[in-house]
């Protein structure tokens, strides 16, 4: 029987790991540069450590792929200081500040403290040894050494810290570390401007004094304030968006939760094919909106149980265009806008498109309507909208996002379709088992069989 | 060419000239003057763009740093060529007068930075303290956005100075005092030369990213309020831009009645969104519309149903009640009387402006308990100021 440890002691064997390299380097280091401190230092590690402290604890929350960290400009400030005071130590004790996020302390995650606290150190750590070395015993504050010195420092820890972090975080999630690592990675690579911005910083602080600092701080902060309200504005709106759409939505019960679904099911196919923040938001965008032309059917056609006539068919299918005329009223959707049709999502298969957006709206459509209970058939089994996905893929469905979507689902175990409805639907005429029409798949019986169902 | 292919053009060309002057002669000024000119070309083409308040442009700081740096003659020969680059690389304005206009106006903000720096040199004297050198630049800072506040004043004829959106204005002071002095430095200490500049633009362009993602999401957020205004006028069940008419004319009845920003941007939306009702609920089986109080009532439930909407939703439900003066104070109530006041106007007008005096007069003509008379005095002082009441007038003269 192997003896296998759990996610929980694995982080904590790294913790404690971590924590031991963090001692033994401290003392490594104190040994080597018998450090003296003096008034000025301890000036400097509280002034810089209160910054530190700040800045971590307002943080913008960054999704939007940038990066509003504070907390590394003041790390790698610290560099560029204690380098000028001889002081090895002093970046490392400013970090310890720095690992203090109140909210952890509120919550008593002391080993996400622990952590965070000897992520950052091993980090400094390589910084500072790196920086030392390159600006050499050189005390001036500006010159090229220093921004060479800086910038190399900055990647250094940037790039282990996030080697570090993506540690826990695979293991938490239970994902591969190497995807972890390039999330992370990614988000991170946002903070290089202010860590570069740190060697101003220090430059301040010991050139002009800590009373000047306020100068590089102010738009700084105004730079974050403005963040926040657009991370604010940007929850809102799709708050908003996202009710709109429900509340609109309500006009026929067959579909209700088909546009929230058709946005997670393209979020699953944009996260497969490595879409970036801004892509992913305009495709959730897109296909939250996808079908927004269904406001001018009159609810009587929506909820007509059976065969429309012809004339109601062709009132039903106006909303395509105009779901395109809304969309492209947009400056943000308009470049997909103009290809969520059937007609051209399907040109886009042949690979003409420029995005593959509408492609896989139009596959995660196709999904989430068979896989859904309607007004003329009941939802079918995953096994069958899968096959029927894999038949259409390469002449009616995009092979790329079809396969994408598919290994999406796969890899996270979700079953949708027959049986494993999420919203149960009560109607006045119970829809056929199987129907016509469904999704644009074409007739999945013969109509023969259909109309005597 | 989009802008950032452009933005590298104007600032490659400064460092060319740069490398030109070093290499022509080591050790001159001019080498740094043609890199902060580069910078100005290109700093013209990013913007900082906050809510409610006109763009500016980053270039006032580097203006800053040119001011510490030349001569007045100098900085006008740099200001010149930097900004004749732009004006030949820029494609806003659309019209080359535009363009041209917006030349001159740039060259005095400069000039008006470098003016304000040596006026304030002179005025403390050489050496200047630590305290003197950061007074001069931040007047020196405060100089070109002062210009530009004048020249808005003169494009647009009014006199007042809004307040909204000048925590930017703060933003570009602060760190243009800041790259102009790790330039030089100050009582002889430090001094990064140009790389202070390099650095201390990072704040900036921290603030321009959030500036800018915060424009592109409220433009977004407005589109979209917009486009679904359209989905009824789309689907033939109301007149062709009835919605944004109503709008429109809904803003300007409740600016004249001394409105709030905030409210008025309720009220706008609620005017886009006041059919809205009309896609939730089913036709009626007769052919007719539907009721006006079902489609305002069904509106006003979808967006209450959200957070930001939630008060342009009672504004479309108070659309549908009668004029109770007692009551009409609330904001919501006034707002909503003003939405039904520019509604049923449209439908009179049949979106035709010359029966705008006709219309008025059929408003004004139903009983008192159905339109405030407040909101149909403001109507009317708008519909004189567009110049719609010109046929009546000349009517009842005659």
């Amino acid at each position: 029987m192997t003896n296998r440890r759990t996610p929980d002691q694995l982080i904590r064997l790294t913790v404690l790991v971590m924590c031991g390299l963090v001692v033994a380097l401290t003392a490594l280091a104190a040994v080597l540069t018998r450090p003296q401190i003096d008034g000025q230092q301890l000036v400097g590690v509280l002034v810089l450590g209160v910054f530190a402290l700040a800045a971590t604890n307002s943080d913008v929350d960054a999704r939007a792929g940038m990066g509003m960290s504070g907390n590394v400009m003041v790390l790698i400030a610290s560099l560029v200081v204690f380098r000028y005071y001889g002081f090895f130590l002093g970046p490392i004790l400013v970090g310890f500040f720095g690992a203090f996020d109140l909210q952890q302390i509120r919550e008593r995650s002391w080993s996400k403290i622990a952590f965070n606290a000897s992520a950052d150190s091993l980090s400094l750590f390589a910084a500072a040894g790196l920086f030392w070395l390159i600006v050499g015993s050189g005390a001036a504050t500006a010159d090229v050494s220093q921004f060479i010195g800086v910038v190399v420092a900055s990647a250094v820890y940037l790039g282990l810290n996030s080697m570090l972090i993506a540690i826990p975080v695979s293991l938490t999630c239970d994902e591969p570390y190497s995807g972890v690592l390039r999330q992370i990675a990614g988000f991170n690579a946002g903070g290089f401007p202010f860590a570069i911005l740190g060697l101003g910083l220090g430059w301040v602080y010991l050139e002009l004094g800590a009373a000047v600092v306020p100068l590089l701080l102010v738009p700084i902060l105004i730079a974050r304030r403005s963040f926040a309200s657009y991370l604010e504005l940007q929850a809102s709106q799709e708050q908003t968006i996202e009710t709109l759409i429900l509340a609109l939505e309500a006009k026929d019960p067959y579909t209700s939760g088909h546009a929230r679904r058709v946005a997670m099911f393209a979020e699953y196919v944009g996260e497969e094919l490595g879409f970036g923040p801004r892509r992913m938001e305009r495709l959730r965008y897109a296909a939250l909106m996808h079908d927004i032309g269904k406001l001018i059917v009159p609810n009587q056609l929506l909820n007509k149980p059976g065969r429309l006539t012809e004339a109601e068919f062709e009132r039903v299918k106006r909303h395509e265009p105009v779901s395109v005329e809304l969309l492209r009223r947009i400056d943000f959707l308009a470049p997909v806008a103009g290809d969520t049709t059937t007609e051209a999502a399907e040109a886009a298969v042949k690979g003409d498109a420029a995005l593959i957006e509408p492609a896989i709206i139009h596959v995660a459509d196709a999904f989430d309507a068979m896989t859904s209970t309607r007004s003329y058939r009941r939802a079918l089994s995953q096994e069958t909208a899968f096959s029927e996905l894999r038949n259409g893929a390469g002449t009616q469905f995009k092979i790329q996002a079809v396969d994408a979507l598919i290994h999406a689902i796969e890899r996270r175990g979700e079953i949708y379709g027959e049986g494993h409805e999420v919203d149960e639907h009560e109607w006045a005429v119970a829809p056929p088992e199987a129907g016509t029409g469904s999704a644009g798949l074409g007739d999945l019986v013969p109509e023969e069989q259909a109309a005597g169902a | 060419m989009n802008r950032w292919a452009r933005v590298l053009v104007l600032f490659g060309g400064g460092a060319a000239v740069a490398l030109g002057a070093e290499l022509a002669q080591p050790g001159t000024r001019w080498a740094a003057l043609a890199l902060i000119g580069g910078a100005i070309a290109a700093g013209e083409l990013i913007v900082l763009r906050p809510p409610y308040r006109e763009a500016i442009p980053i270039s006032f700081a580097f203006m800053v740093v040119l001011a510490r740096r030349a001569t007045l003659g100098e900085a006008a020969l740099v200001l010149l060529v930097a900004l004749l680059a732009t004006f030949l690389v820029r494609n806003e304005p659309s019209t080359v007068e535009g363009r041209l206009a917006l030349f001159l106006e740039r060259f005095v903000e400069g000039m008006a930075a470098a003016l304000v720096y040596r006026g304030a040199q002179e005025v403390f004297g050489l050496p200047m303290s630590r305290a003197q050198v950061l007074t001069a630049l931040a007047l020196a800072a405060v100089a070109p956005l002062a210009v530009a506040e004048i020249a808005r004043m003169v494009r647009q004829r009014e006199l007042s100075i809004p307040m909204h959106g000048r925590t930017a204005d703060l933003a570009l002071v602060t760190s243009a005092t800041l790259m102009a002095v790790s330039d030089l430095g100050v009582e002889g200490r430090g001094g990064m030369g140009l790389w202070g500049p390099v650095v201390f633009t990072i704040p900036l362009l921290a603030a321009w990213y959030s500036y800018e993602h915060l424009e592109i999401i409220r433009r977004t957020y407005d589109q979209t309020i917009h486009a679904l205004g359209a989905a009824p006028e789309l689907g033939g069940m109301v007149r062709e831009g009835h919605a944004e008419r109503v709008a429109d004319l809904c803003t300007a009845i409740a600016t004249e009645l001394a409105f709030s920003r905030h409210e008025l941007e309720q009220l706008e939306t609620a005017a886009l969104l006041h059919h809205l009702g009309q896609v939730c609920i089913d036709e009626p089986d007769d052919g007719r519309a539907p009721e006006a109080v079902a489609v305002a009532q069904a509106g006003a439930a979808v967006l209450r149903g959200t957070r930001l909407l939630a008060p342009s939703g009672d504004i479309i439900a108070a659309e549908s009640m009668p004029f109770r003066e007692k009551i009409s104070s609330r904001p919501s109530v006034m707002s909503g009387q003003i939405l039904k006041v520019a509604s049923a106007f449209d439908e009179l007008c049949e979106g035709r402006p010359e029966r705008a005096g006709g219309a008025l007069e059929a408003l004004h003509s139903c009983p008192g308990y159905l339109y405030d008379i407040r909101v149909l005095a403001a109507l009317e002082v708008v519909l004189d100021r567009r110049g719609l009441l010109e046929d009546t007038a000349s009517r009842v003269s005659r």
